[in-house]
């Protein structure tokens, strides 16, 4: 098992994060992918 | 909580992005399969019962994910071929978050927000205060004590994390901290909703009280969506509103650990703060802004939406998935003692806290 509490090295979760749903939600906005059914 | 980036190779051993992202595939399909696997069960038993007019309360899919995943990881256990892609649930958990911005209008976070701040300064206070006084009758190591009142207090195992640098804690005591909470997050998940309808609490209480009460954001999320959408909607943003703080908690810690010479002075506090705040908090205000200035569609904010469900459905695959009853039990009585009375006291200080902010605050 990895070290949980291991410093991170560069770019935080969060901004990759982030980064996913901006892009999701510009494609949504674009009408670039299909409605999202759940 | 481990990243993707530290979990997915050793770091003594470096290899190509496209290896690390292969690795993950794995993991990814799992969660994909015990996530659609819980939501299948859903609507199964949804159609069966009243294909055959049987009264049946609905059980959510976030239930049967969990159920599945914890009965893989406590039973076969997790192969380490998938251990990598597991590790993502919580990268697919602040994505959800993220996405879920769009269903607030942002004057609906302030308000809500503004609320469950002031509720957290509340009983962050009470909690940090009865959390130092049961260390000290259990005999905790100090620093000990501090890790399991910020995570308990704060958000969990990522608030842990934050302050065992900053405070110069042990690995061991860091390790203890968070398989605590971990455990009291487990249990949380089943005792929450059932206290939730046994007060006949309503939505956006039950979701404050999940989203102040429970530590871990992925638990407080599905401790949230168990008991209602909506519910789970008022979890995330009083969770978030909580995990806001994370720096401020953490550099005070630091400074008063430093002050008994236990730890190293923080230099720049605005970089501290800067570098413990969780930016996922910022896109889930970023997204909730673009939402209220009208730039999406009703149907494009029914995708976003429904994009954050798909997200949530990996992570709590994820939340069952990772958490090892053998492991957790490994680490002695005393740490777990502390953080459940702890944690049964913040529940009750928090539960109080909602019932007079829903009579006068009117959430």
């Amino acid at each position: 098992m990895p070290d949980p509490t291991a410093p991170r090295r560069g770019l935080s979760l969060d901004v990759y994060a982030v980064a996913l749903a901006l892009v999701l939600a510009l494609l949504v906005r674009l009408n670039v992918i299909p409605a999202v059914k759940w | 909580m481990a990243s993707v980036a530290n979990t997915a190779h050793p770091i003594a051993e470096p290899i190509g992005l496209g290896r690390r992202v292969l690795a993950l595939i794995p993991g990814l399909l799992l969660l994909a399969a015990v996530g659609y696997a819980g939501k299948f069960i859903e609507q199964f038993i949804a159609a069966y019962t009243k294909s055959r007019h049987i009264v049946f309360p609905n059980i959510e899919y976030v239930l049967w994910a969990i159920v599945i995943g914890l009965l893989i990881a406590n039973t076969v256990g997790v192969p380490r071929v998938f251990q990598a892609g597991v590790a993502t649930y919580e990268f697919w958990l602040k994505t959800g978050i993220v996405l879920l911005g769009s269903r607030f209008l942002l004057g609906d976070i302030l308000h809500l927000g503004g609320i469950s701040l002031l509720l957290v300064a509340v009983a962050l206070t009470l909690s940090l205060t009865f959390m130092h006084i049961l260390g000290r009758s259990f005999k905790l190591k100090p620093k000990l004590t501090s890790l399991l009142a910020v995570g308990s207090s704060i958000c969990g195992v990522s608030a842990i994390i934050a302050a065992k640098p900053a405070i110069d804690a042990d690995d061991e005591d860091a390790s203890y901290a968070i398989a605590a909470i971990l455990a009291l997050g487990a249990l949380s998940l089943f005792t929450f909703p059932l206290i939730g309808h046994s007060l006949h609490l309503s939505d956006k209480a039950y979701g404050l009280w999940a989203g102040l009460a429970v530590d871990n954001t992925a638990e407080a999320t599905a401790a949230g969506a168990l008991y209602s959408d909506a519910a789970g909607k008022v979890a995330v943003l009083a969770k978030t509103s909580r995990n806001a703080l994370i720096g401020f908690v953490v550099l005070a810690y630091a400074i008063y650990w430093a002050s008994r010479g236990q730890a190293q002075t923080i230099g720049n506090k605005a970089q501290f703060l800067w570098q413990k705040f969780p930016k996922f908090v910022l896109g889930f205000l970023l997204i909730s802004l673009l939402a209220t200035l009208g730039i999406f569609t009703k149907p494009q904010l029914t995708s976003i939406a429904n994009l954050s469900r798909w997200a949530f459905l990996l992570t709590f695959a994820g939340v069952g998935l990772r958490t090892s009853f053998h492991e957790l039990g490994k680490q002695g009585w005393r740490p777990f003692a502390v953080g459940a009375i702890g944690e049964v006291f913040i529940a009750l200080v928090t539960l109080g806290l909602v019932y007079g902010a829903d009579r006068f605050l009117h959430l």
